[in-house]
């Protein structure tokens, strides 16, 4: 072989080896380097919080009941808060994407199952179950929200009133108008003490949030 | 039957190199495409839920894994396997400068253009059908499929070996 043939081959491989390179670096990059996200608004009595008000930490997340992503997220979430429930709180805000049917009748049952004290009890039902009715019709979806209603022991008839109230669907409409007001493009997004953070594993993000307990983080 | 047959046996001659590098440059950018969702996956990051539409159901369906590959890596191989037929072809030609050009590897590596089509009909398919939901980045694959097919149809119709010539290569 000469060598203008082991040129040609190497440059081959190369361009092969530039072009995945670059693939590594792009995904690697974080995307808040770049980010024009703006800050969520102040936690206020409306939100659905758990957690003490004066934790050090606060983080915010704007998730979609029927997002794959948020469901394996939500896992996360609940282990880092058992880890550091003393010095953490947890906001949830609604998210509702357009290609999930059933996102707006879970954020329904969620906030019905939070009149009555159960949010975060429905919260963990919805994501740990998603797949069981992620692809139902509405209504098949809805009778599976009553069954968690049922096992979290809910009074029904409020329950029921309260998943068709207006006022329910007011706040979740107003809590996406606020995630769409500071440019958020997809869910879950996340907020630590106001900063967006793009955690792709558990580890990076407990490393964001103990980072920030320690007051280290920028 | 008789003219497929003829189109996809014949060898090819006088193949331009402009097209074979343009077979080339659209084979890397599918391959860039699908190597870039088989890195997503195997580093098993969840996709996020877009405004946009509905990727991470389609990269999270049992659809995207064939006896436990992801569909992107197939692809990604696929893609490559072109690309070399290229390379080869345009090796012979301007680096050994061969008398005669190695046209076989590249009809051959060609022809997997028409499986690759069929696969992206049938990915895109159960994308309307079945999920519901569209990935940019499966979709660009399929319009990449697409283009190739396209211009391996030209170039067998165009550049195959014509009867004379294929008598007289008989005889």
């Amino acid at each position: 072989m000469n060598t203008k043939r082991i040129t040609f081959w190497l440059g081959f491989v190369v361009i092969i080896g530039l072009i995945i390179w670059g693939l590594v670096v792009a995904m690697n990059k974080t995307p808040n380097s770049t980010s024009k996200i703006g800050v969520p608004a102040p936690v206020t009595s409306s939100d659905n919080v758990e957690g003490s008000s004066s934790a050090r930490v606060t983080l915010i997340e704007y998730g979609d009941f029927q997002c794959p992503a948020c469901s394996t997220y939500a896992f996360y979430v609940e282990r880092l808060f058992n880890e550091a429930s003393s010095t953490m709180r947890v906001v949830f805000r609604h998210f509702p994407l357009s290609q999930h049917p059933n996102a707006i009748p879970a954020a329904r049952a969620a906030e019905a199952a939070g009149v009555q004290g159960k949010f975060w009890d429905m919260y963990r039902l919805l994501y740990a179950n998603q797949s069981d009715w992620s692809e139902k019709t509405t209504t098949e979806a809805n009778t599976i929200f009553d069954g968690y209603a049922t096992t979290l022991k809910l009074d029904m008839t409020n329950f029921k009133a309260d998943e068709m109230s207006s006022s329910t669907i007011a706040k979740i409409m107003a809590q996406e108008a606020e995630g769409q007001k500071i440019g958020i493009d997809h869910t879950p997004s996340f907020f630590v003490n106001g900063r967006e953070v793009n955690p792709n594993t558990y580890e990076e993000f407990k490393t964001i949030i103990d980072a920030a307990l320690s007051g280290t983080a920028e | 039957m008789k003219n497929l047959k003829r189109l996809l046996t014949r060898p090819l001659v006088a193949l331009p190199s402009s097209l074979v590098i343009i077979i080339l440059v659209v084979a890397l950018v599918g391959f860039a495409d699908a190597t870039y969702l088989s890195a997503e996956h195997f580093r098993g990051v969840i996709p996020p839920c877009s405004v946009t539409g509905g990727c991470e159901k389609v990269l999270t369906s049992d659809f995207s894994v064939v006896f436990g590959i992801p569909v992107s890596l197939l692809g990604a191989v696929y893609y490559l396997l072109i690309a070399i037929g290229g390379l080869i072809f345009l090796e012979s030609k301007h680096i050994s400068k061969l008398e005669k050009h190695n046209s076989e590897i590249l009809r051959l590596s060609l022809l997997l253009t028409i499986p690759g089509f069929l696969a992206s009909v049938w990915f895109t398919g159960l994308q309307v059908f079945v999920i519901h939901s569209y990935c940019t980045y499966c979709l660009g694959s399929a319009c990449v499929t697409t283009i190739l097919l396209s211009l391996t149809v030209v170039m067998f119709r165009k550049y195959r070996r014509t009867d004379e010539e294929d008598l007289r290569f008989k005889i």
